[in-house]
């Protein structure tokens, strides 16, 4: 345990230089770190869901935080892919991507990807999406 | 998804219904188009999800809109399928059972209406997640821990509600459910347990009723709509050791349950104990094709080399011992000399003390993850995965048994083996998880005939499944057989009673009202 501890706060010490752009620790290509803490999401802003202009990345956080902040299984697949396409392995994390465009995190959403299921308006109502996708959309169109 | 309507209703009856709903909720929760129906269609489905469509759901924000729901649905015929949210992966995800149900969603309902820390419980809304209860109780620094599931995306009710399980001492989450309120087919409101009384103020303590208790009853069940329910909680461990030992041969997991299981009766080890075999480990360190490119099960040979160059055994034992650490010590020493009697290895030993982190992917220490669903990416492409999951009891007799005839016929199907068996007491959950790529249409055909074939040879022997995809609710509710099905005749008795228009989950678990038999597999129903 004591070992693994170390490793976590060296990733975190890591991480704390960037506090802007979070990174992943700058694992080989293979499996992820074995372990990594639990990474709490932002609460759902308050509001309206139906209601446009609510914050997206507070919006990001509660909603597809369960999986793409640091050590999510999104973020765990990604990494894998992102190296694969010879990619940084911090663009497994989707805040520091820069080539999504609002569109393209909207259909991915609705539409499911790979071993991503397809969100209900439940999950994230389309006020809600329009947030997320502008927040994500760092290429615009 | 393309629209299917419910049985016997014409589209301007359809539309009729829809548009009483909007009324009810309001136009953006009543969702209808052809993405909606896409979204409520099961991501994992082995086959064509429009084996199981949803015509439409609607998501109510309170009991009360529930009730509302329930009386239009009556009025209208259109039947419902309640989700908590949605997220029963494997299991059938948030479609239903019946083609054209409407999907009642709940998950709008997430409020945490009380925790109390000191008896060690919550009431909560279904539409409440494992990380939404989890991250309150860390911001209100409660000295509470939950429970979790491999896959602890859903709802904790819903997770409940159809009997899953977990790995801590509260385990059995169905066990921590104690007084609900549940709307009834017909839209009546109902409290169980103490809560039967106005204002009683012991509703989620006593875990029985004044008179016949009815909590199990709308459990895996199409008799009500739970719409909050009370849940028991672990007070916060001062310590958790835990004791971790690979397993080197698959024969092994016969000493191992009769090691464990009578540890498990007495109580020295209170937790479900979780023992999963090598692939569970290999699923998270890559894809299958990084290991063995060819399609088939990997030979044994293989798996034999693979165990060696990631050092692993065939099977992964860890026990934790959660409370005082003079305690966990002593109990530690007893689980110790039990193991030495069949291995030489030492347990290595692993301390956690109150203020230490947690670790996020372990589901023992009760932090909620979904890093178990990346098993699915093992096949690649859309990956997605069923659970073959009987219930055996714990020895090494039973345990043997089940695992010697499942492993043959999944080997006879060419499929990887991926079993795990689970502690809970008496009896151990044992979880074949069968991955497939959805787009390879060899492949779910195989898992179907897998599927098939599995369900009905545990039966013949003995032994049957906890909990199933909705595909196979009619199978395997034909396995349970006893005097000629005397219990899908009660189970049916009392439905058609309390729901004479059966407009609730109908085929949920088998269980089919008069009015929608005919939708029934009927196969299993001669």
């Amino acid at each position: 345990m004591k070992q693994s501890l170390v490793l976590i706060l060296l990733t975190l010490a890591a991480c704390s230089k960037t506090p802007e752009a979070p990174k992943l620790a700058a694992a080989p290509v293979g499996p992820p770190p074995p372990f990594l803490l639990y990474q709490t999401r932002t609460e759902a802003p308050s509001g309206d869901r139906l209601t446009a202009g609510r914050n997206g990345a507070a919006l990001f956080s509660n909603n597809c935080g369960y999986c793409h902040l640091v050590g999510g299984m999104g973020t765990n697949l990604l990494t894998k892919q992102r190296l694969a396409a010879g990619q940084p392995p911090e663009t497994a994390l989707l805040v520091n991507r820069t080539d999504l465009t609002p569109d393209y995190v909207k259909s991915v959403v609705r539409m499911g990807k790979g071993a991503m299921p397809h969100q209900t308006k439940v999950d994230v109502t389309d006020a809600e999406l329009d947030s997320i996708a502008a927040y994500l959309g760092k290429a615009k169109k | 998804v393309k629209l299917t309507l419910p049985p016997r209703l014409s589209p301007a009856q359809f539309g009729t219904a829809v548009k009483a709903f909007e009324g009810v909720v309001g136009k953006d929760w009543v969702m209808a188009a052809d993405a909606d129906r896409d979204a409520y269609a099961d991501i994992y489905a082995p086959g064509s999800e429009m084996e199981w469509p949803a015509s439409a759901a609607v998501a109510p924000a309170s009991a009360e809109e529930v009730q509302a729901i329930v009386r239009l649905a009556n009025e209208h015929k259109t039947p419902l399928w309640p989700i908590s949210r949605g997220k029963n992966l494997g299991y059938g995800a948030n479609a239903p059972r019946m083609p054209g149900s409407i999907v009642l969603d709940l998950g709008r309902m997430n409020k945490i209406i009380e925790v109390d820390p000191v008896l060690g419980y919550c009431v909560i809304e279904p539409g409440v997640g494992f990380f939404d209860l989890y991250e309150h109780i860390q911001r209100e620094k409660l000295p509470l821990w939950m429970s979790v599931p491999g896959n602890a995306w859903g709802s904790v009710l819903g997770n409940a509600l159809d009997h899953g399980i977990g790995y801590t001492p509260y385990g059995l989450h169905a066990r921590n459910i104690c007084g609900m309120e549940v709307v009834l087919p017909d839209g009546d409101l109902l409290r169980t347990n103490m809560g039967a009384m106005k204002g009683n103020k012991a509703a989620h303590v006593f875990p029985f009723s004044f008179g016949p208790s009815w909590d199990q009853m709308f459990t895996q069940s199409n008799m009500g709509i739970v719409t909050k329910a009370g849940l028991w909680m672990q007070p916060a461990p001062a310590s958790v050791l835990g004791l971790s030992l690979d397993i080197p041969k698959e024969e092994d997991i016969g000493w191992v349950i009769d090691t464990l299981a009578p540890l498990k009766i007495s109580g020295l080890i209170d937790q479900s104990i979780f023992v999963p075999s090598w692939l569970g480990k290999m699923v998270l360190k890559g894809q299958r094709r990084d290991f063995y490119d060819k399609p088939g099960a990997i030979p044994e040979a293989r798996v034999q080399e693979l165990l060696k160059e990631h050092k692993l055994g065939y099977w992964h034992v860890v026990v934790r011992l959660y409370g005082e650490e003079s305690v966990n010590k002593a109990k530690a020493e007893i689980v110790k000399k039990a193991f030495a009697k069949h291995i030489n290895t030492p347990m290595a030993e692993e301390w956690w003390r109150t203020g230490d982190p947690i670790i996020a992917v372990d589901p023992t220490m009760g932090a909620p993850s979904a890093v178990a669903l990346q098993m699915g990416d093992w096949v690649g492409g859309r990956g997605a995965h069923m659970g073959f999951s009987p219930v055996v009891p714990a020895t090494s007799a039973h345990v043997l048994d089940q695992l010697r005839r499942s492993r043959k016929i999944i080997a006879d199907h060419d499929v990887d083996f991926y079993a795990s068996f689970t502690i809970g007491g008496r009896f151990a959950n044992n979880i074949n998880m069968l991955m497939y790529d959805r787009d390879n249409a060899e492949q779910t055909a195989t898992m179907r005939k897998l599927f098939d074939a599995l369900v009905r040879d545990a039966a013949v022997n003995g032994y049957g499944e906890y909990r199933t995809h909705i595909g196979w609710m009619d199978q395997v509710a034909s396995t349970f057989d006893f005097n000629d099905h005397a219990m899908r005749r009660l189970n049916e008795k009392v439905k058609d009673a309390l729901d004479p228009n059966g407009i609730l989950a109908p085929g949920k678990q088998g269980v089919w009202p008069a009015a929608y038999r005919e939708q029934a597999d009927k196969g299993q129903r001669t």
